[in-house]
Parts: C-alpha cells; structure tokens; sequence
C-alpha cells in the first residue's frame, strides 16, 4: 500500500501537526476503510430499538447495509442484508417486526437469524441445497454488547470489545447508570450529512477550544436572552481513555435532566431533580453521584462513536463516503423512568443546542465545510497544529487540543500497521 | 350583469393563501422580524424528522430537529441576525414555493396543509427542502395569525444537507 500522510508528534518541542492531505486523499480515505473501520469495534445499535423479540431495524455501517434482529427466543443478530441467492436486500424496510424476511426478487426466505427458511421451485436444487451454508444469509463476522450498547467488528480476529474500549467502557456505565431502569433510544433520528471529512466531526465532537468563537451566538442566548441559567462556568480537563478514545470533562452553566437544577426548571422542577439527585446518590454512591449530576462529558469512542452527555445524552455516528463527504446519524438517550416533564426539558435542551436545526450544530458544520473547502487551496506539506496544551505540566485543560492527539495518534498507529 | 358567486370556503382559501405567500415572501427577504409578527405569541415552530410520522408526532416525546416554542422563535430570529450566526452569515439566497393549499375550520382555527419547496443556495451548497406545511391559524386583531407551524419532509433523511439554519 503506498504511503499515507503521517502526523508529527514531538512532545519534547510541543508541536502536532496533522498532513491536511489526510483529509482529502482518496488513497487515505481507502487505507482508512481497511486499516480503520473493516479492524475496529463499531457501534451498531442500543438494545432498546429493538425492545420485542421479533423486532428489526436496517442501518449502514461503514458502508455495508446490516439487518439487526432479534429472534422469538430474544436472541440479537446482526446480519449482512444482502440475499445468499443473488445479493438483493433482503429487508428493505427500516424498523419493525418480522417473523421472517423474504427477498422480493425470487422470494427465498430467511428467519430471524437468517437461516434460509424457503425457497420456491426448491424441486430444481439438490438435496441439502437449503441447509447448505453458503445459502444461508450472513454474519457480521463479530457482535458483542457493553451493557445495552451493540457493537460489531468486521474483522474475524482481534480483540474483544471490553478490551477494545478500554477507559471509555466505564464512561459507558457512567452513561447507563443515569437510570435505575435502563436508558432507552428515545424515538426520532436526526440523519445528516456533512461536505467535510469525518474526522473533522471527530475532533468538532469534543473541541472545547471553538464554543467561544464559533457559538459566540448560542452563549450569548445563554447568558442574556434565556436569563435562567446557573452560574457554573465552563471549566474542565481532557481524559486520555486508552487506544484511542478520550473525552473532555467539564462544568457548564446548562441544566442537566440527571440531576444538575437551572432557574429556568422552577421551583417544583427543583425539587424534582433534588429526588432524583437523592435517589441517584443513594443508588451509586455520592462520589460518581456528583460527577453524573454535575459534570458535562464529551467522549469520541474510536473512531467515530460520540457520545455527549451535556445538557441531554446525544450518540452520534457517522461515516465517510469519499473524503469530503460524510453520513451522520444522531439519537437521545433517556432514562426510561423519566417524568414527561422532564422528558420534555430534556428534548428542548437537545434541539437548542444539538442537531441540525440547534442554535450551534449549523455553526460547527460550517466550520467543517469550510475547512475542507480551505484545504483546497493545496499545497505540499500544509498541516493542521493540533498542539494547544501540549506545553502544559499538569494535564491538559478541556479547550486545549488533547482529546484530538489521542485521536490521531491512534489514527496514525492503525494506518501504519495496516499492510503494506 | 351576472356576478359570479365566490363560495366562503373558496374566500377563506384565498386570504389564508395570502398569508402564507406572504410569510414566504417575508423569509426569502430575511426580513425575519416581520415574519415572526405574523405568529401569535404563544405560537409553535416544529421541523420533524423522517422516521416519525411528522403529522402526529409529538415534540415532548420524540426527538426533533425544531421544536421551537414563541421565545425560542424569538431566539432564533435574534440569532440569525447576528453575524456570528456562521451558518448564515454571509445570509443565503432562499425561496420558498408553496402550493396545494387545502383549508378546513375546526371550531376557532383553521388548519391549512400544503407543499412546500425551501432552496436554499450558498458557495458550494444548493438544497432543495420538500415536504408539507401544517398551519394552524386563528383570527385575530381583525386578521389571521399563525398559531403553529409545522413542516413535515417528505424526504427519506437531511441528506446532503448539513442544517436547517433557514427558517423552512
Ligand atoms: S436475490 Fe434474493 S431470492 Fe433471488
Ligand atoms: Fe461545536
């Protein structure tokens, strides 16, 4: 495989620098593919979208459209959609329940753990045809769980997905630890797209360095418009969480649903997320307690599962289609137990901020797109300086440029082990 | 001399026909102040996304990408007039068509549906926006306000489009 731009890294001078090449080389883009998203663990889905047995959904992963099932027996799957007879997609609808799926073209069928089920005219094929392996439709080669998260590998080998996450597993927790009964997708995707490259999204996702400049408009709603909110600044660290993840952790002026009370909520919403602080603490303990309540966390699981737990819990994927074109798709996390008012506060808090027609999203999308639009301009051996905080002594601040080193030294490591 | 007899309910398609071309016409020339006086101040501003039902769906139970109350409304038109709203700075050239009005009175409102086309265009970007309009509409100071809108796409998802930085 011919060379691919390389980052440079010297802690000793404090200089990182990234090739913009990186962002706009078809050939990068390609070794991406197979150093990057045909190797790692990649999020797939939460196990409240699927929450009858017999339930489905269709989605794209890295490219490659899968069918998620659960069988009758409560089982979860995670198939390639695509028919053993002669490709066609096997379920072409997004969501809903299935005993069985037939393609529409010759009509063979397939259970929910696509075993072939029938197939018309079966008189002109040998014996055994049906249960021949090769007949049957299949799986993604590797599917594991971290609590009610899904992931998949399309790599046969390599290591399991606790190993994977490293750090960022107990982040995970954290998330999942905001309900006593279980965090469900609340229903509704945002799916976008961005003309950038993905890794933009990747660094965007958990800059700290831009909200002053690029939001200027949504702080100023904050602080004079809204008139309601707290008076926590924005103040905070880096985290690296292993292989590649990390995450910023800070305070925010913003209400949190779990448990973090603003002005805006009243004085009944007050008492509302003082119970619900109380029974959180009492449930896990008044040290990660405070830290679910009161700390903001912005996380880039590796590479490319964002999960912000700010003012509402967002996961985010997204994935390339060439190098400046990227396919988002974005979703709530909520406590199931959840009080519809606080249901509500909690979608208001995401559309503000969050999503295509937020008060800050387009903001960091034009910051994408012009970015790539500016690496146009070419240009041998022009680079991006991802250095801010390196210089620091005792660790990097949540808007220095940390949390983005992890990211690409990792991306750096998996494209230069790819082989050659 | 016969006069031809407008039938009311053709009389009341016209005039809310007229407000909404007027609301089109108002967000095409950014003049954004005047468009949100044509809402009553308890008004709703909603954009669904595509795997709901955006005619039922309910923004206090599913994930929008708008779901603006009247003071968010306001915010958003105070936000787009500044010049750190990056997004639509410089400003967009936008036209919105609407067509298919079909109006009906349900006790003191009346709802209107009808289609929409939003371009939206700016340096490397044109979008088109297609879906439909459900206005609810009141009579107020001798005049029709907007009580609540919501623009259902009748798209598969926000692809290419980035954002929703326009007011659809
Ligand atoms: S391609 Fe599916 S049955 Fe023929
Ligand atoms: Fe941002």
């Amino acid at each position: 495989m011919a060379d691919f731009p390389r980052i440079i890294d010297d802690r000793a001078a404090s200089r990182f620098l990234v090739p913009r090449e990186a962002f706009t080389s078809e050939a990068t883009f390609e070794r991406e593919y197979a150093a990057i998203f045909d190797r790692c663990w990649l999020y797939l889905g939460h196990a409240s979208e699927l929450a009858e047995p017999g339930s489905f959904l269709t989605r794209k992963v890295a490219r490659r459209p899968i069918l998620f099932t659960r069988d009758k027996a409560g089982e979860y799957h995670a198939l390639f959609n695509a028919c053993p007879h002669r490709g066609a997609l096997v379920c072409r609808e997004r969501k809903g329940a299935a005993r069985a799926f037939m393609c529409m073209y010759h009509g063979w069928t397939f259970g929910s753990d696509g075993h072939l089920m029938s197939l018309p005219g079966s008189s002109g094929y040998p014996d055994g045809f049906k249960t021949d392996p090769q007949k049957q439709m299949v799986h993604v080669p590797r599917m594991e769980r971290f609590g009610d998260f899904f992931f998949i590998s399309f790599a046969a080998d390599g290591e399991d997905l606790a190993t994977y996450l490293a750090e960022a597993g107990d982040y995970l927790r954290l998330v999942s630890e905001h309900s006593a009964s279980g965090m469900q997708i609340v229903g509704g995707t945002q799916e976008y797209a961005i003309r950038g490259n993905w890794k933009l999204l990747a660094e965007n996702s958990f800059d700290g360095y831009h909200a002053a400049c690029n939001h200027s408009t949504y702080l100023e709603y904050l602080k004079n418009a809204n008139g309601a909110l707290g008076a926590t600044p924005l103040s905070g660290i880096a985290h690296d969480l292993g292989n590649g993840h990390a995450m910023v952790e800070y305070t925010a002026p913003w209400g949190r649903p779990i448990a973090h009370w603003v002005p805006l909520w009243g004085e009944e919403g007050k008492a509302e997320i003082a119970a619900i602080h109380a029974a959180l603490e009492a449930r896990v303990g008044s040290e990660r307690a405070e830290r679910i309540a009161h700390r903001n966390r912005n996380m880039v699981i590796f590479p490319n599962l964002v999960m912000n737990d700010i003012m509402a819990v967002t996961v985010r994927t997204f994935y390339p289609t060439a190098p400046g074109y990227m396919e988002i798709n974005a979703w709530a996390l909520a406590p199931r137990e959840e009080s519809e008012w606080l249901r509500k506060y909690r979608l208001y808090n995401f559309t503000e901020f969050l999503g295509p027609g937020g008060f800050a999203t387009p903001d960091d999308v034009e910051a994408i797109e012009k970015c790539q639009q500016g690496y146009a301009s070419g240009g041998d051996g022009l680079v991006n300086d991802i250095s801010k905080g390196m210089n620091r002594e005792d660790g990097a601040l949540f808007d220095d440029e940390e949390q983005m080193r992890c990211f690409w030294r990792e991306w750096d490591r998996r494209l230069a082990a790819v082989e050659a | 001399m016969m006069l031809v007899q407008i039938p009311d309910a053709l009389l009341l398609r016209l005039a809310v026909e007229d407000l909404l071309f007027l609301e089109a016409d108002l967000l095409d020339q950014w003049r954004l102040d005047e468009w949100l006086a044509l809402y009553t101040p308890d008004a709703h501003y909603n954009v669904p996304p595509s795997d709901v039902d955006g005619d039922t769906a309910d923004p206090d139970k599913a994930l929008f990408y708008i779901a603006d109350d009247h003071v968010r409304m306001r915010e958003r038109v105070i936000r787009l007039n500044k010049v750190g709203a990056h997004s639509e700075h410089p400003r967009s050239k936008v036209r919105h068509l609407v067509s298919n009005v079909r109006v009906h009175r349900e006790g003191d409102a009346i709802h209107a549906r009808s289609s929409f086309i939003v371009w939206r265009s700016k340096d490397i970007t044109s979008d088109a926006f297609v879906g439909h309009y459900l206005h609810r509409i009141i009579e107020a100071d001798g005049g029709l306000k907007i009580a609540s809108k919501t623009c259902v796409l009748d798209m598969e998802a926000l692809r290419p489009h980035a954002r929703i930085s326009i007011i659809l």
